[in-house]
């Protein structure tokens, strides 16, 4: 094996325009960074439309329609209308909050196996990785705060900051909504330093963690004293709220450390909060932290020190300029010679909803049933994930997801024997056995769909090519591109492959032509999805 | 003749146990006493990682302290009277039953306030500091990662092979442990089930030298490994068995370590267990409001003491209990202060659990001093390295070469008597392990435990040149078991023997003295 340190460098540490070739490889390679598993027609969309019109339209954020009631346990939204701004019950509020956590977690599900070419569920999970919210609490506090996520997914950090600080779901998580006067809580202040803002240094001293110290989190905690949440789980006000209680809130001055100037923090009552977040978004290194993530989410998880001095320095200098707004950063990243370089290419090993919706979307499959049966569906694949540690309302820890931040191995933590294991079963469940049942309503890759709209499906060997452009970065070895096609063709010439699907294009209702067409791409997609060239991108 | 029963019988023979030491070189010893015994190499460490920061305070209760707790705490110290006592000085959570029965049988012994200099309280941050168990923050590799990386260099090419045939460390479910993180890989597998069956397939992947390439041969090995290792899991479990009636069925922590004990029993020859129990940042609702005894807090620990309780239990009923020991361990304690969330936020040092056959004695560091007015933030310094105790435990239990363990570390490690009992072969005389010193390491004073018949006692402390410190007393004993208190105020930090005369012989003990702080 060889240590990282041997790992070929990038050619380009640079972030001005790629001009280089513009082929599927790059094509598939930015879709696949920025959506769960594109198609092959949207790869070759993103080949004719240019990388500049592509990361335009990536960037482009379209809406989605609110998360749907479809549990028996709904005591108040009728089945296929949206809970969010219901009351709950007036009594045993539990049952319906648990039918509306159900619903979101399966809303999530179905959003992210949306065929739009849009960096947005990319960007949302990215947020709910970098706040670490273990959300499953009251149901529309944990929809509101996602909804921060997705309306500010490109916006401006700061704002979203100062959004988290005092949202009510939040405040419940990191105990904000406990924090007062006279007991102050230092969880949220802790982790607003550590992991959401500046980030933690390296410890120079007692307590003083380069960017900021102990005594700033305890002057952090003062200054955040008095938020608090009502109307939780309420049967008549319509949403959770925060409030500010003067009488709880620590009026005296607050002094920061020198990190942050020596500033004094003066009493500002419910303005204090926001105040805070702007001196410490005005610390020169600010920009870093956070440039480290998205460098960590979209391209490569080494940061050697050429990465650092280079890549990340320029990042960060345009999140500055731009006063903390995001989309300017990821449009320049995305754009850069080094996002291209082909040193990160297929860098990361897919996380558990990277592996799932691959295999979903790029195969075009969405359940197609009543609003029920989709969400119930949805939900089963909510668990799947879940099974293979990603489970998407709850990250592990408030620093989010290890493969993100767990120094060497990364994203290998997503990755050992026992989880690899639980991905090639995931593969087997997918693809040659009935796949999620709900009420008779079957759900699982749709074989025959991802093959019609392939560029020549009566051809078995471009079949395999398709198959390899969708799914891996560099393609499989020779032998085993022999091994897939002799499973597609049965063992059989070529030409058996192309009689077999005319039959079935001549005759597509008939299950005793379209079966056998329908199996031989399950199994070549069993074989291929338990390939090591599958797990990365 | 066990391997240090030499030693012990040569210390033994003489008039006085202290003197002997005098001139005593160990090298004087036919060198294959150091040699990894045939013991060791069978030995099995399990650790349970508490994650979140465990409330020390909270668990095992200075009762000479409990005064000022009610007033750094009232809101979720737990009454005095509900507490299981377990010395004059020290109580565990009512919740802990089953471990206060384990220390009653000299089963399970407690570090007090262990952690590290300097404290830092970010989870990620302290978590890699007790994983990797350095302060470098460049650190890598876990402390166990560095230890297997010693023992076996070059892996994990051409593992597993017919000398090791089996995982050299398993963490239970679907996460490897960064404790066993080595050079190149990982040493732990993650295994969720030991009775799953593994038949991946496996093709050959050529690494082309960019990242994907490392990628493609980490995977491929994977799969090449996990089949191998998978198959010699999976044969364990099916040959294995497990006896206790006491584990929890409904409960995780039992779970992971009834599958440990039937791979155990199954002949499964992998060295480390690694047990995960998230839950322990206990922000808030640590306890119920106005029921501080359960909560939170409470079901955690009750958990964890359940599992170690009939895990112990199946051990011992499978006659495996002289292979296995325990270690529980926290990133950090908990503040003295609590908050008005009813929790406790991020502080410092804390107690560490050893749990076995083989552990050396009972409470190990005098009682953390809470004082009676709010210092902001206050935590319970470290007294003990945590790096000691890691240290410890790779001499004692893996009796690893000392100058090798010295070169994993940073510092100069201060070697305690962790898992020794075993090693002393001190498990064929009932008599002598009934002689047990709380705690130890001591400040200024410690408790002698014995028993005796009708007969005069004699006890007395020397230091380690064989020189008399004290004579604690020498007088008749009414027969069973006594305590005893040893002062050692007033005398210079280090180590000291603590001997015990009876007519059947002479008992020692080794002693340290901490250094004030």
């Amino acid at each position: 094996m060889i240590p990282e340190e041997n790992v070929q460098e990038p050619v380009s540490l640079s972030l001005t325009p790629y001009t280089g070739t513009w082929t599927k490889a790059e094509a598939a390679h930015l879709l696949r960074r920025t959506m769960f598993g594109p198609t092959l027609s949207q790869i070759t969309a993103a080949v004719n439309n240019g990388m500049n019109a592509t990361v335009t339209q990536l960037l482009t954020i379209p809406g989605v329609s609110p998360p749907l009631a479809f549990h028996a346990d709904e005591a108040v939204t009728p089945i296929g209308s949206t809970w969010v701004n219901d009351v709950y019950p007036a009594s045993n509020a539990g049952p319906t909050n648990n039918a509306r956590l159900f619903s979101l977690g399966a809303w999530f599900m179905q959003r992210i196996n949306q065929p739009d070419v849009s960096i947005r569920e990319k960007m949302c999970l990215f947020w709910g990785n970098h706040f670490g919210v273990d959300g499953t609490n009251e149901a529309k506090a944990v929809y509101g705060m996602h909804e921060k996520y997705r309306q500010n997914c490109l916006g401006n950090f700061k704002q979203l900051v100062k959004d988290m600080t005092t949202d009510p779901m939040m405040l419940l998580f990191l105990n904000g909504a406990t924090n007062n006067l006279y007991s102050p809580n230092e969880n949220y202040a802790r982790e607003l330093l550590e992991l959401f803002t500046v980030g933690k240094g390296a410890q120079v001293g007692p307590g003083d963690y380069s960017n900021y110290t102990e005594a700033d989190v305890a002057a952090g905690a003062k200054i955040l004293t008095g938020w608090t949440v009502l109307d939780l789980y309420s049967s008549t006000a319509s949403q959770p709220s925060n409030v500010f209680y003067s009488v709880l809130h620590d009026s005296s001055s607050k002094t920061l450390s020198s990190y942050f100037g020596s500033a004094t923090v003066p009493d500002a009552g419910d303005l204090e909060y926001a105040n805070y977040i702007d001196i410490i978004f005005s610390q020169p290194n600010m920009a870093k932290y956070l440039c480290r993530k998205i460098y960590r989410w979209f391209v490569n998880y080494d940061l050697t020190a050429n990465v650092e001095s280079t890549v990340i320095a320029d990042m960060a200098a345009t999140l500055t300029s731009n006063n903390f707004e995001v989309l300017p950063v990821i449009e320049q990243l995305l754009k850069s010679e080094h996002f291209y370089d082909i040193s990160v290419r297929g860098a990361i090993i897919k996380n558990p909803l990277e592996v799932l919706f691959s295999m979903l979307n790029a195969s075009g499959s969405v359940p197609n049933y009543s609003v029920p049966v989709n969400y119930e569906i949805y939900l089963n694949v909510y668990y799947l994930s879940q099974v293979m540690g990603m489970e998407y309302l709850r990250a592990p820890s408030v620093g989010g997801w290890t493969a993100y931040y767990q120094t060497p191995a990364f994203s290998r933590l997503w990755a050992n024997s026992s989880l690899l294991k639980l991905r090639f079963d995931l593969g087997a469940y997918m693809t040659v056995t009935n796949g999620i049942v709900v009420n008779g309503n079957a759900f699982k890759l749709n074989a025959l769909n991802f093959l019609d709209n392939l560029s020549l499906p009566s051809s078995a060997p471009q079949v395999i090519d398709d198959i390899l452009t969708v799914f891996t970065c560099k393609g499989v070895s020779l032998v085993e591109k022999t091994v897939l096609k002799s499973i597609l063709t049965n063992g059989q010439p070529d030409f058996e492959w192309t009689i077999q699907y005319n039959d079935y294009i001549a005759d597509p209702g008939n299950t005793t032509v379209s079966t056998p067409v329908r199996q031989r791409v399950e199994l070549v997609l069993y074989r291929l999805f338990q390939l090591p060239e599958f797990q990365v991108m | 003749m066990k391997r240090r029963n030499f030693v012990q019988s040569v210390a033994l023979s003489s008039i006085g146990a202290p003197l002997i030491l005098k001139n005593f070189k160990f090298g004087a010893v036919t060198e294959d006493l150091f040699k990894t015994s045939r013991a060791a190499e069978d030995r099995v460490l399990v650790i349970i990682r508490l994650n979140g920061g465990n409330d020390g305070l909270n668990t095992l209760i200075p009762l000479d302290q409990y005064a000022n707790l009610t007033i750094q705490r009232q809101n979720i110290l737990i009454p005095q009277n509900q507490l299981l006592t377990i010395t004059p000085n020290n109580a565990l959570h009512p919740a802990m039953t089953g471990m206060r029965d384990l220390f009653t049988e000299g089963k399970l012994s407690i570090l007090q306030n262990v952690g590290y200099p300097e404290q830092n309280r970010s989870h990620f941050r302290s978590m890699d500091i007790w994983t990797s168990g350095m302060l470098d923050p460049n650190a890598t590799r876990g402390w166990l990662g560095r230890y297997l990386d010693q023992e076996f260099p070059n892996f994990p090419d051409a593992y597993p092979n017919t000398q090791n045939p089996d995982p050299f460390a398993i963490s239970m479910g679907y996460e490897v442990s960064a404790t066993c993180q080595g050079l190149a890989a990982n040493f732990s597998v993650a295994i969720n089930n030991p009775f799953d069956s593994y038949n991946l397939v496996e093709t050959g992947q050529v690494n082309d030298g960019t990242y994907y390439g490392a990628h493609m041969e980490y995977l491929s090995t994977l799969i090449t490994q996990a089949n191998a290792y998978g198959a010699q899991v999976n044969a364990a479990a099916n040959a294995g068995n497990t006896l206790s009636t006491m584990y929890d069925p409904n409960d995780d922590v039992s779970k992971n370590l009834r599958y440990i004990a039937q791979m155990i029993s199954g002949g499964l020859k992998t060295k480390i267990y690694i047990v995960n129990v998230n839950g322990f940042d206990t922000h808030n609702a640590q306890v119920v409001s106005g029921a501080p005894a359960t909560g939170d807090h409470a079901n955690l620990l009750s958990r964890i003491s359940k599992a170690v309780a009939a895990f112990q239990n199946d051990l011992h009923l499978l006659g495996i209990e002289s292979r296995v020991a325990g270690m529980t361990f926290s990133e950090f304690g908990r503040q003295i202060a609590s908050n008005a969330s009813d929790g406790t936020d991020h502080g410092d040092a804390a107690p560490l659990f050893l749990f076995g056959r083989c552990v050396s004695s009972g409470i190990i560091g005098p009682n953390p001093v809470i004082s009676n007015t709010i210092v902001d933030q206050a935590g319970i310094p470290m007294q003990i390295d945590f790096r000691d105790v890691y240290a410890s435990i790779l001499k004692d239990w893996f009796e690893a070469d000392p100058q090798e363990i010295q070169g994993m570390f940073e510092q100069t490690i201060n070697f305690l008597p962790v898992l020794d009992s075993c090693n002393l072969g001190l498990d064929e005389n009932k008599e002598a392990l009934d002689v047990s010193l709380f705690p130890n390491p001591c400040a200024d004073q410690t408790t002698l435990k014995f028993t005796c018949s009708n007969e005069r006692v004699t006890i007395r402390v020397y230091d380690l040149s064989g020189t008399l410190v004290s004579e604690v007393c020498s007088k008749e004993f009414q027969p069973g078991e006594h305590l005893v208190p040893v002062q050692l105020d007033g005398k210079p930090s280090g180590n000291y023997m603590v001997t015990v005369h009876k007519n059947s012989g002479t008992f020692s003990k080794k002693l340290m003295k901490l250094k004030n702080i």
